[in-house]
């Protein structure tokens, strides 16, 4: 299974691009000075206190099976928990005085090791999107139908979908909303177009906000229209999930495809997501070497937006919040720079004394659905997260992703009914 | 080694199995710290409760397995490689807050504790730790202890033993041992201080909190030379001014973390100085003015006082991203740490500078003004073999040449094995021989920590030894003679504290000598047999004062009848004689010394059970400041203490142990 070896680990991502220029997977592990700054700030060591599970121990890790030190075949269990333990929060790097990438080596070692983070069936069904976005959309709407009957319920109940590995399927129950309207019903009823004719932005909505969040989505395209027309670009992949949870080929089509359609449109891109803001911000590293694609891809950086652009200067959903207000910063990759900046001043600046701002060492609840990676990893960081909200008597807590609020709010609700997770973008209402 | 079949059933059925593991990948994600050693263990033992510890280093004693207890393992001086093998003890498990008294000023915590957890628990009830190490985030407080750390606050308000209350620890041995600093007897916290592990476990500690300082200022002042930002310190010292920190940046360094951190320092600048004051708003009012006087006579180009809070973040940004700054450099980054004497700090920067540039090496150079304490940041990348081994080689001379100075080859970062060799060029061998009789005497086995900080045949290479005073010589000589004589003596002074009336006594009425009374440094060295008002009248006659009061006991008495704990603190250096008669040295002019066990907090307090000290060099001040005397209760003898009592003098030519006395 583990047909692992140091050339081909060179030969996936040839250069990640670091603040301080482009370096080989090999050369950046091997910035790590060991300081450990890193240690405190991870969620997985914060859980069981070991070097093994820590961003320094990963690392190391990375470098002994680079410098063939560690033979990955005989060691497969611990590796992949090692691996899939990492939730790729970025706040490792954040603290990191050299930058250095840590969830960015992680994935190159999952990819490498051809190691699953997902359920075979879960994934299978999430890759239709970027592949058949028809099929996907009708075994999504299938599946919500058959829930809205019962039978997940149903299946929950008798223990089958433990039985046949779909144990997914729970989590996804737990998480999503009791009633989910249609998007498309959704925008129809609140009269807000989704197709304007010469439209100068492009919405590219999340799985969760095209889905199971239509209102995100329809405050999205609604304070947008304000001074733009946008149109919706539903089940378009932007690769993220193939290049978190799949192989790095097919999330290199699936960018490419996304920046062949954006050419042709040329317009700017809104993301609801701020996984995929990060993720086609650093696309270029996808490229490294091919020039022509590189290029393309920086173009296509710049010309993404996220939700921030359109925040409005007084919040129209919260116009009276008297109690404390913060910001989850959970997302993939990064804890620090844009948008995430933005957001916090911008929150700042609307709840003034009411924002709590966040301790380093905060929690945050783990994104881009890592709780069906690890739910026992996810579980108790999700407490941790309403932990850090509780304390602070937190009555409202911001997130940058949709699916980050779906995970805080069925975590919320079962432990501190007192806070809500809602999107930054449902300031606008 | 290979560990036994049957201690990994006695662990498992003690820890628990998953916290007793083995396979390859977890010992070698455990075979390093933040220096370049990487040593791999054969077993790993995730400690999850305080009263595991005992028992499993009772396991490990009874099948000899070396151990090497680690947390963070943050330190740079290879403390945590597992040298001989054997087991990791991870203690980072142990981080609860077990306790904070605020009416009684204390907290309680476990070893695993980071350190900038206790602050923020201890930050919103308004007090602090005063220790502050540069890694706070990410160190632990048993850490701290065990390597000896301190920070930038460390000036004016010591480094960590100073702050510990108490100690709970296990011996190598297994045996849980409690250590008070009103328990009387040697300074055994002072003594686990840079241990780093060789002579037991940290357990427990219960630390010393502070009320919050709520007015701090924040100056930045700029020198044409860094002489120039040196003088200034002194002369800040002269006038009984202790800032809460002085950081210092030379030039080279300057720019390169100007470069990264856009912070607004004055590239230009030869030296910079950031100052923080803290106090009363009057206190630090007047202080201002005179630090402004002082800056303006030390030909200070620019003096820049923070006004709000903003601008005092805008001060700091500079000093808080210069690792950043260098780390983004190279892939790796080596710190080092020397300190020297702070008059000596322009000469010791001077020939650090000049082994750099022969050796064509980058690297930055901050330090801690105030206590001569500096850190050379060396570039290098670990994968290119020659490149690290010039580096080493840089380093070992950059330390070769804080020795040269008259400083030490650690102020806060430990020896480990990283400097091991260089303790032979700062002690000689009877000194060097006393830490490893230390060490046997503790760890009759060597399993704790093994084959750190004390270097390996070190006979040949040791720093010859400076010949003696002669009433010293006179001293050690009677020594040796009533020890081949095996007759027994009290060590004697005034004969005011510790009554004998022993018809044989060792008396060190002789030694009356002040060797030096430095006012560039602040320190005094003087001969134990003086009586406390000779040395108040003495020093009264040049300006300064000592710690201590008038009296007529010797300030060997003082020291080791254990009525003046709080003076162990502003003791820097000694000189002593074994019941062997041989002459130890330890410690001098300067603030900080990781290097070694402490020597001084082990005579301290002893009653002379250990060794006559017959020198000490301590601090002295502008304005008079006097530490209070500990009430009278008897010492209590503890394990570590007989052990170092039979180790060191196994015939009894010195006082019994006071237990021993009674009995």
């Amino acid at each position: 299974m583990f047909s692992f070896s140091a050339s081909r680990l060179r030969r996936q991502l040839r250069a990640l691009f670091t603040p301080f220029g482009e370096r080989s997977v090999y050369d950046s592990a091997a910035h790590c000075t060991r300081c450990g700054s890193c240690q405190q700030s991870c969620p997985s060591y914060a859980l069981n206190k070991q070097e093994t599970f820590s961003p320094r121990g990963r690392n190391q890790a990375l470098r002994l099976i680079m410098e063939r030190k560690l033979d990955p075949r005989t060691h497969k269990q611990l590796l992949e928990e090692i691996v899939n333990s990492c939730t790729l929060c970025g706040r490792c790097t954040q603290t990191c005085a050299g930058k250095i990438p840590t969830a960015e080596h992680m994935l190159e070692l999952r990819r490498a090791l051809n190691l699953r983070a997902l359920p075979d069936s879960l994934y299978t069904l999430l890759s239709l999107r970027g592949t058949r976005p028809a099929l996907f959309d009708r075994l999504v709407r299938t599946g919500l139908f058959l829930r809205r009957l019962g039978l997940v319920a149903l299946l929950r109940k008798t223990g089958l979908t433990r039985l046949f590995g779909l144990e997914w399927i729970n989590r996804a129950d737990d998480l999503l909303p009791r009633r989910i309207p249609s998007l498309q019903k959704y925008l129809a009823a609140k009269n807000i177009q989704s197709r304007p004719e010469n439209p100068d932005l492009i919405y590219l909505p999340s799985l969760e906000a095209q889905y199971f969040l239509p209102e995100l989505a329809a405050s999205i395209l609604k304070s947008s229209a304000e001074k733009h027309r946008p149109v919706l670009w539903p089940n378009v992949s932007s690769g993220l999930f193939e290049y978190v949870y799949g192989d790095l080929r097919r999330s290199r089509r699936a960018v490419r495809r996304l920046i062949r359609r954006a050419e042709q449109a040329n317009l700017p891109i809104l993301t609801d997501s701020v996984d995929v803001f990060t993720f086609l911000h650093r696309a270029p590293q996808l490229f490294s070497g091919n020039k022509r694609w590189e290029h393309k891809a920086r173009k296509l950086a710049e010309n993404m937006r996220f939700v921030t652009d359109f925040l409005p200067k007084k919040p129209l959903a919260f116009p009276d919040v008297k109690t404390p207000v913060r910001l989850d910063y959970s997302a993939l990759f990064c804890r620090e720079g844009e948008p995430l900046d933005s957001v916090q001043k911008i929150l700042k600046t609307l709840f003034k004394k009411n924002f709590v701002e966040c301790l380093y060492t905060d929690a945050d609840t783990p994104a881009f659905g890592y709780g069906f990676v690890r739910n026992s990893w996810a579980k108790p960081m999700a407490l941790n997260a309403v932990r850090t909200i509780a304390q602070t008597q937190t009555a409202t807590v911001f997130t940058l992703s949709g699916l980050s609020a779906l995970e805080l709010n069925y975590s919320l609700k079962r432990l501190y009914p007192n806070a809500r997770a809602e999107h930054v973008a449902r300031l606008n209402g | 080694m290979k560990i036994p079949h049957t201690a990994l059933t006695e662990l498992r059925s003690l820890l628990g199995k998953g916290n007793v593991l083995t396979d390859e990948a977890s010992l070698l994600l455990h075979a390093y710290d933040c220096s370049l050693s990487r040593t791999r263990p054969d077993l790993l033992l995730n400690i999850r409760r305080e009263e595991d510890v005992a028992p499993a280093v009772k396991i490990l004693s009874a099948y000899k397995i070396p151990f090497v207890p680690r947390a963070a393992a943050t330190n740079h001086a290879g403390s945590c490689a597992a040298l001989n093998g054997g087991a990791i003890l991870n203690l980072a498990g142990l981080n609860r807050i077990l306790q904070i008294n605020t009416q009684e000023q204390f907290a309680v915590v476990q070893p695993g504790v980071i350190t900038a957890d206790l602050q923020n628990a201890l930050n919103k009830l308004g007090f602090f730790y005063a220790p502050d190490p540069a890694s706070e985030r990410v160190c632990t407080l048993g850490g701290n202890l065990a390597q000896n750390a301190s920070g930038a606050r460390c000036m004016k308000y010591g480094g960590t033993p100073d702050h510990v209350l108490e100690a709970d620890a296990v011996l190598p041995t297994g045996q849980t041992v409690h250590f008070s600093r009103d328990g009387g007897g040697p300074d055994f916290i002072g003594l686990l201080a840079g241990s780093e592990g060789t002579l037991g476990v940290i357990t427990r500690l219960k630390v010393q909190i502070l009320p919050l300082v709520k007015h701090v200022k924040t100056f930045l002042v700029t020198f044409p030379s860094l002489e120039d930002s040196v003088q200034t310190v002194t002369d800040l010292t002269a006038r009984g001014i202790i800032p809460r920190c002085v950081e210092a940046m030379d030039q080279t360094t300057l720019q390169t973390v100007e470069d990264f951190s856009h912070a607004g320092y004055p590239i230009d600048a030869q030296a910079l100085l950031i100052l923080e004051l803290d106090g009363t708003p009057a206190q630090i009012e007047r202080e201002e003015k005179e630090l402004a006087e002082i800056c303006r006579k030390n030909r200070a180009q620019q003096f820049l006082p923070a006004k709000t809070e903003a601008e005092r973040n805008k001060l700091w940004l500079g000093r808080r991203a210069a690792y950043a700054a260098i780390a983004r450099l190279a892939p790796n980054v080596m710190v080092g740490d020397g300190t020297v004497p702070r008059s000596e700090l322009p000469r010791a920067l001077k020939k650090v500078r000049q082994i750099l540039q022969e050796r064509n090496i980058r690297a930055s150079l901050l330090f801690h003004a105030g206590d001569g304490n500096f850190h050379p940041h060396f570039i290098f990348d670990e994968r290119n073999p020659a490149d690290a081994l010039r580096v080493k080689r840089a380093l070992n001379e950059v330390l070769k040449a804080c020795v040269d100075c008259g400083g030490t080859i650690s102020g806060e970062h430990g020896v480990g094995v990283e400097k091991r060799a260089d303790m032979a060029y700062q002690y000689d061998k009877p000194t060097l021989d006393l830490f490893a009789r230390m060490k046997r005497a503790a760890d009759p086995l060597n399993l704790a920590n093994p084959l750190k900080i004390i270097p390996v045949n070190y006979a040949e290479k040791a720093r010859p030894q400076a010949p003696a005073d002669e009433a010293v010589q006179t001293l050690a000589q009677r020594i040796r003679l009533r020890r081949e004589a095996g007759v027994p003596g009290a060590v004697t002074g005034a004969n005011t504290r510790l009554k004998t009336a022993a018809k044989e006594t060792f008396s060190t009425r002789a030694l009356t000598k002040i060797a030096d009374i430095d006012l560039t440094n602040y320190t005094a060295t003087v001969q134990t047999g003086i009586t406390l008002d000779d040395l108040q009248h003495a020093l009264s006659a040049r300006g300064v004062y000592c710690a201590l009061p008038g009296g007529k006991g010797t300030l060997g008495g003082a020291f080791s009848s254990g009525a003046y704990p709080h003076f162990y603190a502003h003791t820097l250096g000694l000189e002593a004689l074994l019941p062997d008669g041989s002459l130890v040295r330890y410690g001098g002019k300067f603030m900080k010394n990781s290097a070694g066990y402490h020597l001084t907090r082990l005579f301290a307090g002893a009653r002379g059970t250990l060794g006559i000290v017959t020198q000490l060099t301590f601090k002295i001040f502008a304005t008079p400041v006097t530490v209070p005397a500990a009430e009278n209760a008897p010492a209590k003898p503890n394990a570590l203490w007989h052990a170092l009592k039979h180790e060191l003098d196994p015939n009894g030519l010195f006082p019994i142990l006071p237990e021993d006395n009674h009995v």
